[in-house]
């Protein structure tokens, strides 16, 4: 806005005084100079000074008597230039770059608008398409998601996914201290997670917009033998590796991984039964290598922290515990996963655990 | 700025020319005829439009413009404006929680993890955990008269979380007396002020919660009422991450979780439930 001023000052100035000469720099300026300091009495009389310097308002541009401060020769092109040579920016407020004449120094012209949009002709917008390697045709547009996004899927902003894991676990869990043991066990993980997928990386074709990575929160459960349970909560991240539908895909999670439940006896004469059970919060992380948000395989890994410090009694300890996992995840809509978990997880009846 | 100073220059008379004054355009005579301009896009075909004159009626405007045609935009994204997902009566009752509707239901399962901080003489620090369901409704009171969106919403929610147990450890003249409860169940009663950040689709918002908590303190077995807050930024009504804290007497807890809508996580609880089932461990 304050930038504008001096340009709209300097366009009243020019729009008030007659069409200017083309001025060189070269040139006299064309504002009548008094000859000699003048008595105030004798200056009407010594001096016949053109009409336009006796008229303050037909005086030309301040410009032509302070040549630094702005455009000394101005040339203004008539209303019907030749588009090509008219440039819809500022450089109508700036000197443009002119090629010298023979015998000039500088020619400066200011060029015009054309009166209205597009501002910019078919040939102006080939020479950016050239510039900038783009197509002259768009691509056609992507038809619509299917079930909105319920599956994940490249063209979706947002997807909110209902994930579900099954797959083997090799557990271990520390044993005697003393001894320096582990337990090691085979088992079987279920997961049931939810995903909100949120845009983070995005890309343009045509019209079209994509998500080429996606990052969000998720939680959920995770099971495994003997009735254990544990929450997690963290992120998840896919980057897809395509635009289809069955667009390959690379998933990255990592969450807080909590003990809430296990079954188990408290007391030699109480019955077994699933309960809550406290535990510190450990971390589980995987990567998964899928297609168009249907199904991954999966690869990963959890810890469960200990709670070992002097002042619990040592009945409420907590011995530092984990598990690999390899297995399928995917969302349970279209019902492999869910299948996959759900035996998954009835394969747990079977484990033994040392 | 450009269109102006160029426009001056064409109003300045030719060379010789007299020096006219420099005079304001003349206001638009409403009683004027309308223009016809006419637009020919190339093919052939002309479309006359009935153009207004300049400031013909002393409306300025609209203000919301509908997005240009060369905007880029997903395949699945919804129109400004849509009707939100699951609603009756164009957002005047949703089913799940979005930035264009005035009244919501909420019903969503959460899982938290956190520290449970007994006072200190009742014993050390200890992990804590819960899962827990939520219901209740929420509204935008400032959207009811107007049509105009507004970002505050209210609401009253009501929950239920089975949290792990408490233990305690006190030092005695004799031996240490300790306790463990196996679990601890919380009711909540709390009201809801809602910030909404935006006006799309799975817009962001922020949920402050205040009200009360009733649940057994450490390994008393006693139920008590205390303080419940919480904080959330959730993207629509599907998922929220909270950070969420009961204050009770001796018995503080505090967790960050996530929590999803029911229509989301009813389908995960059901497989859960199965699985378990299948599994042996019920």
């Amino acid at each position: 806005m304050i930038a504008s001023v001096p340009a709209v000052a300097l366009g009243l100035a020019l729009g008030l005084a007659p069409a200017p000469p083309v001025q060189r720099p070269g040139s006299p300026p064309t504002t009548a100079e008094p000859a000699a300091p003048a008595s105030p009495d004798a200056a009407p009389a010594d001096v016949d000074p053109p009409a336009d310097a006796a008229d303050p308002s037909s005086t030309p541009p301040a410009d032509a008597a302070d040549p630094s401060s702005a455009p000394t020769d101005v040339a203004a092109e008539p209303a019907d230039a030749e588009p090509a040579d008219a440039e819809p920016t500022d450089a109508a407020a700036e000197p443009a770059d002119a090629e010298p004449e023979p015998g000039d120094d500088r020619v400066l012209h200011v060029a015009t608008e054309r009166p209205g949009p597009p501002y910019a002709t078919e040939e102006d917008l080939a020479e950016l398409r050239e510039r900038h390697g783009v197509e002259v045709a768009s691509p056609p547009p992507r038809p619509p998601v299917r079930w909105r996004c319920l599956i994940a899927d490249p063209s979706c902003r947002h997807s909110f996914e209902l994930q579900a894991m099954g797959g083997y676990a090799l557990r271990a869990r520390q044993g005697d201290v003393s001894q320096g043991t582990v337990d090691r066990w085979n088992s079987a993980r279920a997961q049931y997670d939810f995903w909100a997928s949120l845009p983070a990386l995005v890309e343009t074709e045509g019209k079209s917009r994509y998500t080429r990575m996606s990052l969000g929160p998720k939680g959920g459960v995770i099971f495994s033998d003997t009735g254990d349970l544990w929450g997690n909560l963290g992120i998840a991240a896919r980057y897809w590796l395509g635009r289809g539908r069955w667009a390959p895909h690379i998933e990255i999670t990592s969450a807080l991984a909590f003990k809430l439940a296990t079954r188990e006896r408290r007391g030699d004469d109480a019955p077994e039964e699933f309960r809550m059970q406290r535990g510190p919060v450990g971390f589980q992380a995987d990567v998964g290598f899928g297609l168009g948000g249907f199904g991954s395989i999966v690869l990963g890994g959890q810890y469960d922290s200990p709670l070992a410090r002097e002042e619990i009694p040592e009945e409420y300890r907590v011995v530092s515990s984990g598990m690999f996992y390899v297995g399928f995840r995917g969302n349970i809509l279209w019902g492999g996963p869910a299948v996959t978990a759900v035996a998954a997880h009835a394969s747990t009846r079977a484990v033994t655990r040392p | 700025m450009t269109a102006l100073l160029a426009t001056l220059l064409l109003l300045a008379p030719a060379d010789g020319a007299p020096a006219e004054p420099l005079s304001a355009p003349a206001a638009s005579d409403p009683e004027a005829p309308a223009e016809v301009v006419v637009i020919e896009d190339g093919s052939g075909e002309e479309d006359q439009v009935e153009a207004k004159l300049a400031d013909e009626d002393d409306d300025y405007g609209p203000f919301f413009e509908a997005d240009a045609p060369s905007d880029t935009r997903f395949p699945s994204q919804g129109r400004k404006g849509e009707v939100p997902l699951l609603s009756v009566g164009k957002g005047a009752f949703c089913f799940v929680d979005g930035t264009r509707c005035k009244v919501s239901l909420l019903a969503d399962a959460s899982v938290a993890a956190g520290l449970r901080a007994p006072a200190s003489n009742k014993g050390p620090d200890m992990p804590y955990a819960h899962y827990g369901f939520r219901g209740g409704l929420v509204m935008r009171p400032l959207m009811f008269k107007r049509k105009a969106w507004h970002p505050w919403g209210l609401g009253v929610v009501g929950s239920w979380s089975q949290g792990t147990g408490a233990v305690t450890v006190e030092s005695t003249t004799d031996d240490l007396a300790k306790a463990e409860s196996d679990r601890t169940p919380a009711v909540r009663v709390a009201l809801v002020n809602q910030l909404w950040l935006s006006q799309r689709p799975h817009a962001a918002h922020i949920d402050f919660t205040i009200g009360g908590v009733r649940s057994p303190v450490l390994t008393s077995g006693i139920p008590l009422i205390g303080t419940h807050a919480e904080v959330a930024f959730g993207w629509g009504g599907w998922g929220a991450v909270f950070a969420s804290g009961d204050f009770l007497d001796q018995d503080t807890r505090v967790g960050f979780g996530l929590r999803a809508h029911g229509i989301a996580a009813a389908p995960l609880v059901a497989l859960a439930i199965l699985g378990a089932a299948l599994g042996g461990a019920l």
